[in-house]
């Protein structure tokens, strides 16, 4: 088979991975140095794709054979599709002309499972390996670590790669035993702990070996199964405590050829994940819990943000003083971030904060209004009733599809 | 000619490059000369289109001569002091093209010189311009660093290997320059733009005439394949245009290889690819299923222990794995602790982490041998809350103490030591089986219960805990007198009343 052939496999089959950073690696360049490549820590997109996801990395699996059968899983063993296996020399040569062309940042690498849990895992660390040492590449290097895998490959991994993921695929234990039959909670946590144990170790001894400096991250599958948003959230926040997670990826289901009964044939509203993530955002860097943002059960509101849900349901921290209130508790005004609070306070300790200044720092107005007060400022609509405000600021109604199996044919 | 001078002549300032401006720039504040009264102004064209960098011959003046110092206008404020932050982000601005740039920014520092520190802020007019002007230059210069496409020129044309073309709306490409070389190693290329064109031989930067002209001047074969990965690793089901013109306007598109594709790639996607998510390419290819039965799929696994699949109460959803007891099977003392902690969670093992450490302390000041002791926990999930990222140790309720017994009772059933000791309340309650009993009135106070002696001491985390170096003496001597007691009470009948 041609390379050009695998690529355009081993592509289509990699792009359910909804991870693309390429940032947090250490700063590295190839000044007056043997082989290429450098790091920043920031990581660049360097194109994106007609369904606005961004291209960073070279992300392809190594093979889509696979002895698994993992009902989302377009690879699963018992799907009817075209197969093919990249050698190791290919993956790295690939990686190196898309490279030098400015095509990518580095090379995002899995596998379909094939032999064993530990062949797959070697191979994975032999293209990394061979990367590294004998092609001198400092570009990103992004391995998805097969969780049955031998600790010790994990650490190899480690050595050779700047981030590490174990996907974790769905959220409660019953839906992973149910759809991924071969797969396990428990043995993806405990890789997952195994990878934190190493970071820590890290972190306590600088002189420690290098292992993925870019820390670790996972996904997470929404709409394959009928967990709600709640329980996916509380999931994330579990994780991120406990194996300090860089990120929790959400990738709404995408319908597959020749999709098995057991899971849905629609794909859930691309609105949810989004909603996903904006509600992620609040849990790393606002200190909001999960707890907060979804107190019931149940789903994210797709009319509204969840910033703004929560502030509709929590009206009495507001109207908030911004001359007075402290950086926490002004980030979590709707329309406002956390550059612009620090802003804020920035200005503060030169004046008293006025209506203008939050116009000129472009934060959302409109949304803004009936929850702040400023120097020459107080809310109108202080007393309104959360449900009329939702209302004013909801996004506005879109026409259902009237035949949306025309649509989607 | 110094600035002051060319100002006194009525002809306006001629500036070219950011430093140019910074000598001007502080001559003009050391003699007090306010924004309105200096006219500035820009070389018109920057050098010839394609004869490379722009000449400064030519120029009427020379930067690099020191400004003369007019004898009859003494200097009458010292030079300023602007931050480095301000200094970066003038530097930044002065690449934006406008064409009052150079007045602009001597406007914001002469405001800074007069104290009005707020033009550095966002919310402030000047200081609003001044950020959308870096805003745009860093855009600029990370949309290079992004959507330059190399290409690669046959060997026997020579150096440079790659060539790419690109046509930047800000004068960003020293800086760009910079993070190519950083980038390539040792590999040649060259930047073209309309401006000026940069050249990496691999070992030093030149300005050179450029070698092409737009970027239908290259041919590249690889290209093909760059085309045939961004194809795939589109899912036509999540088709969204918007966030894509988002995060690349459409002018990028023209120079970008993959832009040609785009327009094609939305109608298929939009027409019929979008039920699957798969490239209408590799659906078209024949498929296979892997022959292998299901249970030759498993991976090989330790079977789950009886204690990992517990699910008596909730506390397992959180935690990573079980942490069951470790110590000799015949242990005659056995301490039980509250729960397993954050680093107890991960490896498996009970104390290992801090209050292990000091668990082996107190064994150690007592006198007895830490691997003669069997450790484990009354509670053997972690229970915990979220705190930022990180988790804080929760007390379990007396439910899950009560659930979890069930596992103390067999470890106790198998060890059959002769003494408990039970490190903090928790652990107090469980092995009593009440929770009618305080820390404070059972400390040194042995009770012979179910066949066992058992001795209240501290949790070894409450030891770390209190803050009084003082306390923490005392409370550690109290562990060590209760060890010690524990080793007494090996010898002792059950019969005979306690000390």
């Amino acid at each position: 088979m041609e390379l050009k052939d695998k690529l355009e496999i081993l592509a289509d089959a990699a792009k359910y991975d909804a991870s693309c950073a390429s940032s947090g690696a250490p700063k590295r360049d190839s000044v007056d140095k043997d082989g290429l490549g450098a790091t920043n820590g920031m990581g660049i997109c360097h194109s994106y794709t007609p369904d606005g996801r961004c291209v960073s990395l070279l992300k392809i699996l190594l093979t889509n054979f696979c002895v698994y059968d993992c009902q989302y899983c377009v690879n699963r063993r018992t799907s009817n599709v075209p197969r093919a296996r990249f050698s190791v020399d290919e993956v790295v040569k690939l990686t190196q002309d898309f490279y030098l062309r400015n095509y990518i940042d580095g090379l995002f690498l899995s596998s379909g499972i094939i032999q064993s849990s530990d062949y797959t895992m070697e191979q994975l660390v032999e293209v990394a390996r061979r990367l590294r040492e004998e092609h001198q590449f400092r570009g990103y290097i992004h391995l998805k670590t097969i969780p049955d895998a031998d600790p010790r490959l994990i650490e190899l991994a480690g050595k050779y790669a700047d981030r590490l993921s174990v996907n974790i695929e769905l959220p409660t234990q019953d839906s992973v035993s149910r759809l991924a039959p071969e797969k396990n909670v428990h043995t993806i946590k405990l890789a997952m702990g195994s990878i934190r144990t190493k970071l820590d170790e890290k972190d306590e001894h600088p002189k420690a070996p290098v292992f993925a400096p870019a820390g670790q991250s996972t996904q997470m599958i929404v709409g394959a199964d009928a967990s709600d948003d709640q329980t996916i959230l509380n999931t994330a926040q579990t994780l991120y405590g406990s194996y300090k997670l860089k990120r929790v990826y959400y990738s709404a289901f995408s319908p597959i050829p020749q999709s098995p009964s057991s899971v849905p044939s629609a794909p859930p509203p691309l609105l949810r994940e989004h909603r996903l993530y904006q509600a992620d955002f609040l849990l790393r860097g606002y200190g909001f819990t999960a707890g907060e943002l979804m107190p019931n059960a149940g789903n994210l509101a797709l009319d509204i943000d969840p910033k703004l849900a929560w502030a509709l349901g929590n009206r009495d921290h507001f109207p908030l003083d911004l001359n007075r209130a402290d950086e926490g508790m002004i980030a979590r005004v709707p329309g406002i971030g956390l550059r612009s609070a620090k802003r804020l306070i920035d200005l503060r300790r030169l004046r008293r904060i006025r209506w203008e200044d939050l116009s000129r720092l472009r934060c959302s107005l409109k949304k803004l209004a009936p929850f702040v007060v400023t120097a020459d400022y107080k809310p109108a609509q202080g007393a309104a009733s959360s449900e009329l405000l939702r209302r004013t600021m909801a996004d506005a109604p879109q026409q259902m599809n009237l035949w949306p199996e025309l649509q989607a044919a | 000619m110094s600035a002051i001078d060319q100002q006194r002549a009525g002809q306006p300032l001629l500036v070219e490059t950011f430093a140019e401006w910074r000598e001007a720039a502080r001559e003009l504040l050391v003699h007090d000369v306010p924004p309105e009264a200096v006219t500035w102004s820009t070389p018109t064209a920057g050098g010839d289109l394609f004869s490379g960098a722009p000449s400064t011959a030519e120029q009427p003046h020379n930067s690099s001569k020191p400004p003369s110092p007019a004898p009859d206008a003494p200097p009458r404020h010292p030079p300023p002091h602007v931050p480095r932050s301000l200094m970066d982000m003038l530097q930044s601005a002065a690449c934006c093209r406008v064409p009052d740039r150079w007045a602009f920014l001597y406007r914001v520092i002469w405001r800074w010189q007069q104290g009005e520190h707020e033009v550095q802020s966002p919310a402030d007019e000047d200081g609003a311009r001044l950020n959308a002007m870096v805003k745009a230059v860093r855009r600029e210069e990370h949309d290079m660093h992004a959507y330059i496409r190399f290409r690669e020129r046959p060997p026997e044309a020579g150096p440079p290997r790659f060539v790419a073309w690109y046509e930047p709306q800000h004068d960003v490409l020293p800086q760009v320059a910079e993070h190519f070389i950083s980038r390539m190693g040792k590999v040649s290329w060259m930047i073209a733009t309309p401006e000026a064109s940069v050249l990496w031989d691999g070992q030093t930067l030149h300005n050179t005439g450029p070698l092409v002209k737009n970027s239908e001047d290259l041919e590249d074969t690889g290209e093909a394949l760059w085309l045939t990965y961004y194809r795939s690793v589109f899912n036509p089901a999540r088709l969204n245009q918007s966030v894509m013109q988002q995060h690349i306007p459409s002018h990028r598109w023209k120079n970008l290889p993959e832009g040609k594709i785009v327009p094609q790639m939305i109608s298929e996607a939009s027409v019929g690819a979008r039920k699957i998510g798969q490239y209408e390419a590799v659906g078209q290819r024949k498929g296979t299923t892997i022959p292998i039965a299901p249970e030759d799929a498993q991976p090989e696994r330790q079977q789950p222990s009886k204690l990992d699949e517990c699910r008596r109460c909730e506390l397992w959803q959180f935690a990573t794995q079980a942490v069951g007891g470790e110590g000799p099977k015949k242990a005659k003392i056995m301490f039980v602790g509250e729960q397993p902690g954050d680093q107890e969670d991960l490896a498996g093992q009970p104390f290992v982490g801090p209050a292990g450490k000091l668990l082996d302390r107190v064994c150690e000041a007592a006198g007895v041998d830490r691997e003669s002791i069997y450790v484990t926990n009354a509670v053997k999930h972690f229970k915990w809350e979220p705190r930022g990222k990180r988790r804080l140790h929760k007390t379990p309720a007396q439910k899950e103490i009560e659930a979890c017994h069930y596992w103390l009772e067999k470890e106790l059933a198998h060890v059959k030591p002769t003494v408990i000791v039970a490190l903090g309340a928790t652990a107090l309650k469980s092995v009593m089986r009440t929770a009618n009993v305080t820390l404070k009135n059972s400390i040194g106070h042995p009770v012979f219960h179910e066949g066992h002696w058992i001795v209240t001491t501290y949790h070894p985390s409450y030891v770390l805990r209190v803050p009084s170096e003082e306390a923490k003496r005392e409370a550690f001597q109290t562990m060590v007198d209760s060890l010690k007691l524990a080793h007494e009470l090996l010898n002792r009948q059950p019969e005979e009343p306690p000390a």
